[in-house]
């Protein structure tokens, strides 16, 4: 069984309880504008160019069988349009200016990682988080990587975006210890014009897993001038206080470090100028969702 | 001779209470340590040492090289500076005593070493290695506190006598010159008597004059009587502090709250102390001097020894929030709750203290060189990175140290001038010069013990070893009762990347030959295609990585050098050599001794700290990964490889973060390390304090395995300190900092 990893990290304090390794798996099903890991997006390999790491040595000139690359004089230039993501220029990159996002591996590859820390779960109460891009975009190769995380007793969390057919969340839900998921905006027509997906299938697999009895964290990613108004929050806190499994509903401060990945993709980022939330009004925003009587955390 | 007093500093109506006395003593401190830095500073622990203008002493030498050497001048020069060393006392203070210099120190450096016991052979390969051969050098053992505390000096005194009339005269030079020291010393401390007593008359203060006549009583009691009281062990234990560091700079302490329990316990029971008393002596005793203790772990029979004292030591350095040299040790029987205080106290104060060593793993270990559980659980922290059994061994302990980087280069510039090399032929070739290094350094130590007392007898901690007074021999004579030879080697992660980097470039993919590899060293990677190799060989498997071809060298090499060291204990039967990895401060010395290495480090660059992995041993920068790959290369004989970890204070500023750091403190002592050292360091503020020192005074950072004020260091350390944080927080920019910094200490100053 295989399936397409960005990144495996090692010792993640903020991606459940405990201390975890966090599997981030690639391709997602939304396009939020304002996602800090956009390497992750795309379901194939992703070519990152870090642009001033670059020595200008002219070696991935020469390893890219589609001439995707170019020196001119010393300065090296990438056409995106003639890359096939095969990988072979950054294999050969001495400095790390070119790096792929994305490789394939099996789940014994992914499990060898995961099971070195052993030792820091078993303390802390942490275990394994599958994380995206998209979980559910890899409904298959996640459901193998869970087995066996339950097979060596490692607990499992989820960090998904519930956008998926009822039963492909149930599947790999009722294998993991907590599901943690993102309702980003509460208003219909908001969440699907930021997003491109439904907000109806979110909250109806919300309900679901609720419904099933599994343990649940509710999250909204507080993006300036997106998600930051206090009506949603309140919205989404009372939706939240609704579903009985819920554990509490947390609220992440926007994370501004995604910049310099949206330029090293060649893409655009419409929140380059956009700040993390001032702690006044992130303490604005908990009360705000406390009055629906969850509680809440701040991140 | 003036005395350092500060008397009369205040009105006779002011009034002061334990907590406005102890940030009087830190604020007094902190400016000393400004004053210190200000004077040049020193890449080192803090010693507790004064700058001063009112005692300069000059040495009397005995040699025309102008050093001392033997049991005569080492007994005159101390007696001399003891008849003229200044009383410093502070009214504010429960204590008297300051250190004002080292004895050992004022020897010219390059005549340390009687000159009638040469090594000349061994330096050649002292030289070759970059060995710190740790000849000369002196203390680095643990004296047993206990003895001072049941026979007092007069005890002690009495003792020699006693003993000496039952030994015959090769014995005398011996005990008169332990005679001679210990009646100056008890002298001494009659006149420091006298003195307090004069400054209580003059003190106008009544609170700070009761302060000062109950001191003097106190003081004029343990000049020779064994303490009776928990403020009069804290005294004794002042002046041991201060005469064995005046001597040659000694650091050991001991299991603290054991030693000082039943002094508590009968104080409490008789109503003459309280706790708040009991803080405030432990606070003084911190200020005084950043002594090692531990606190905490398992008693002989696995039961926790954390008691009531345990909790009030860390709430008195809590208070004081200054450089601490406590170390938990942890077991599973650890109060879950004081475990728990400690690691808040850890990430609020960010003084680097306390760090936590794993009772199994050492105790494990140490049983390994073939002592019982019994004797391995009384081997307490107490020096930077190692252990010692109080009055019972001698160690050399962070004295001897081989720059295995070095060791890698001679290697290397031997086997990369074939063609043909492989990767094996360079492994066999490290094999040999390893094994020359070690037994080089071997045979240094036997050298050392051998001739010690000719050049520098151990004339304050001899008296605080168990039975050592009885066999009237120095501790380098047989004195000790097991003699633990630590043996270090630093600059490990260099090796390792270096293998993993040959294998993979020069063998496996053939990017380079060695003859052309080694042109790139020795041109240290000059031009295009140099910047290119290195850049290609820093990307190779590194240690610290992960489960890769790394681990494997990294497994091999504390194998070859663990092998290597444990066979001096066949060629010199009857001492135990004890291998562990560290580097202490000399990551910058040793790696100025060695040229490029195929790991991509330029020549000259610093070695990697102690058991660390090289900075960007992985992208994520996982503590876990970092923490594995560093109990892989345990030796597994008792002595350490520090895990030394730079956290930021973000990652435990809730309960759930606090909850974290405990289980990841365990985890890292549970999968086979030794001790952990942590600095809790504001990015931000590093920064800051990186480019004008001055403006944090107080910050302290644990450096190796001691803490130090940030100011003290060179800039060259400051850069290591910095480096080590941006390592593990690769997001770390420059700061922003308002020019009105609020990251100050916690505790006012006034
Ligand atoms: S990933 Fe492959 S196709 Fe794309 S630029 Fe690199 S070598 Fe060329
Ligand atoms: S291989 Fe890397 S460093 Fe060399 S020119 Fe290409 S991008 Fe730049």
């Amino acid at each position: 069984m295989h399936g397409l990893v960005t990144e495996i990290q090692r010792f993640s304090l903020h991606d459940g309880p405990g201390i975890r390794t966090t599997v981030f798996l690639k391709g997602c099903n939304m396009q939020c504008g304002w996602c800090h890991n956009p390497e992750t997006i795309s379901a194939r390999p992703s070519l990152c160019y870090y642009p001033d790491r670059c020595i200008g040595c002219g070696r991935c000139v020469l390893a890219c069988p589609h001439q995707a690359h170019q020196m001119k004089g010393t300065l090296h230039v990438i056409d995106r349009s003639l890359c096939r993501a095969c990988g072979r220029c950054a294999a050969v990159c001495p400095t790390e200016a070119l790096l792929m996002a994305g490789t394939v591996m099996t789940v014994d590859e992914v499990m060898r990682e995961v099971r070195q820390d052993r030792v820091y779960y078993d303390e802390s109460g942490g275990g394994v988080t599958l994380s995206g891009g998209e979980v559910l975009c890899q409904p298959a190769f996640a459901r193998a990587l869970i087995e066996a995380c339950c097979a060596e007793g490692f607990a499992v969390a989820l960090e998904t975006n519930l956008n998926a057919p009822p039963a492909v969340v149930a599947d790999l839900a009722q294998k993991a210890d907590l599901v943690m998921f993102d309702i980003k905006l509460i208003d219909h027509g908001a969440h699907h014009k930021e997003t491109g997906a439904e907000l109806t299938t979110v909250l109806e697999n919300a309900r679901m897993l609720a419904d099933m009895g599994i343990s649940l964290i509710v999250r909204t990613p507080l993006i300036p001038g997106v998600t930051d108004q206090a009506e949603n929050v309140a919205g989404i806190a009372a939706f939240a206080a609704k579903l009985a499994s819920v554990r509490y509903y947390e609220l992440l401060n926007f994370n501004p470090l995604g910049a310099s990945k949206y330029a090293s993709l060649d893409l655009p980022y419409a929140f380059k100028d956009s700040r993390p939330l001032s702690p006044e009004k992130l303490s604005h925003l908990k009360a705000v969702a406390e009055a629906a009587g969850i509680t809440v955390k701040v991140n | 001779m003036s005395a350092i007093t500060f008397i009369n500093q205040y009105d006779a109506q002011e009034s002061f209470d334990y907590d406005r006395r102890l940030r009087l003593l830190r604020a007094r401190k902190v400016a000393q340590t400004e004053e210190k830095a200000r004077a040049g500073g020193a890449n080192e622990d803090d010693y507790g040492l004064i700058v001063q203008d009112a005692f300069i002493y000059q040495l009397a030498p005995n040699h025309p090289n102008g050093s001392i050497y033997g049991y005569q001048a080492w007994v005159e020069n101390y007696c001399s500076v003891l008849a003229q060393h200044p009383l410093y006392c502070d009214p504010l203070d429960a204590f008297v005593g300051k250190g004002f210099l080292f004895l050992e120190r004022l020897r010219p450096k390059a005549h340390k070493w009687n000159p009638d016991y040469p090594f000349d052979d061994l330096q050649v390969l002292f030289d070759r290695y970059n060995i710190i051969h740790g000849i000369d050098n002196c203390h680095h053992f643990t004296p047993d506190l206990q003895i001072g505390f049941d026979l007092g000096w007069g005890g002690i005194l009495d003792k020699l006598k006693r003993c000496r009339s039952s030994k015959g005269s090769a014995h005398h030079e011996f005990y008169d010159s332990e005679i001679t020291v210990v009646e100056a010393v008890i002298g001494f401390l009659h006149r420091m008597a006298s003195e307090i007593d004069r400054l209580a008359e003059e003190e106008q203060n009544p609170h700070l004059k009761a302060n000062l006549k109950e001191m003097a009583a106190v003081n004029r009691h343990v000049a020779s009587e064994p303490p009776r009281t928990f403020r009069e062990a804290i005294q004794w234990m002042c002046w041991f502090s201060i005469l064995s560091r005046t001597y040659n700079r000694g650091s050991a302490g001991g299991q603290l709250d054991e030693l000082l329990r039943p002094y508590y316990e009968q104080d409490k029971a008789h109503g003459v102390l309280t706790d708040e008393e009991a803080v405030f002596y432990l606070a003084c005793l911190f200020l005084q001097d950043s002594r090692y203790f531990q606190l905490g772990g398992p008693d002989a029979d696995g039961r926790d020894m954390t008691s009531a004292l345990s909790y009030l030591a860390l709430e008195a350095a809590d208070k004081i929030n200054i450089a601490c040299n406590l170390t938990i040790r942890v077991h599973d029987q650890l109060d879950p709750a004081f475990f728990r205080k400690s690691v808040v106290c850890l990430f609020r104060n960010r003084q680097g203290w306390p760090r936590y060593s794993s009772d199994t793993a050492l105790v494990e270990g140490f049983m390994n060189c073939g002592y019982t559980r019994d004797q391995a659980r009384k081997r307490v922290a107490a020096g930077c990175h190692w252990m010692c059994m109080p009055g019972l061994e001698y160690t050399m302990n962070d004295t001897v140290k081989i720059n295995l980087a070095r060791v890698f280069e001679v290697a290397f510039h031997e086997t990369a001038v074939r063609e043909d090399a492989r990767i094996e032929d360079l492994w066999q070739c490290f094999n040999r010069h390893l094994e020359q290094a070690v037994n080089a350094t071997g045979a240094g130590i036997m050298h050392h013990l051998k001739y010690q007392t000719r050049s520098q007898p151990e004339l304050i901690l001899n008296l605080f070893q168990q039975n050592l007074i009885e066999k009237g021999v120095n501790i380098t004579d047989g004195g000790a009762n097991f003699y633990n030879m630590c043996i270090d080697g630093s600059g490990l992660a260099v090796v390792i990347d270096s293998f993993a980097a040959c294998e993979q470039h020069v063998d496996q993919k053939k990017d380079i030959t060695y003859p052309a590899l080694k042109a790139l060293l020795d041109a240290d990677f000059a031009g295009a295609e140099g910047q290119v190799m290195q850049h290609l060989l820093m990307r190779s498997p590194r240690f610290g990585g992960g489960d890769n071809p790394a681990l494997t060298w990294a497994v091999r090499i504390k194998d070859a050098f663990t092998g290597a060291v444990r066979a001096l204990c066949r060629r010199y039967p009857g001492i135990q050599f004890i291998p562990g990895f560290f580097s202490w401060s000399n990551t910058i010395a040793f790696g100025k001794a060695v040229g490029a290495t195929p790991d991509g480090r330029k020549s000259g660059d610093p070695i990697n700290h102690g058991a660390n992995p090289n900075s960007g041993f992985r992208r994520d920068g996982a503590v876990s990964a970092m923490c594995n790959a560093i109990a892989a290369i345990q030796p597994n004989f008792g002595n350490t490889a520090p895990v030394q970890l730079e956290l930021d204070p973000g990652i435990a500023d809730d309960e759930e973060g606090i909850d974290k750091m405990c289980a990841m403190i365990r985890a890292i002592l549970k999968s086979g390390n030794t001790l952990l050292n942590v600095n809790i360091i504001d990015g931000a503020k590093i920064l800051a304090a990186h480019r004008d020192p001055f403006r944090f005074p107080d910050l302290v950072v644990r450096v190796t395995g001691f803490t130090a004020f940030f100011a003290m260091l060179s800039p060259e350390f400051r850069q290591l300190v910095v480096d080590r944080v941006k390592a593990v927080n690769p997001t770390l920019e420059q700061p922003a900092l308002p020019d009105e910094c609020t990251l100050s200490c916690p505790m006012p100053i006034e």
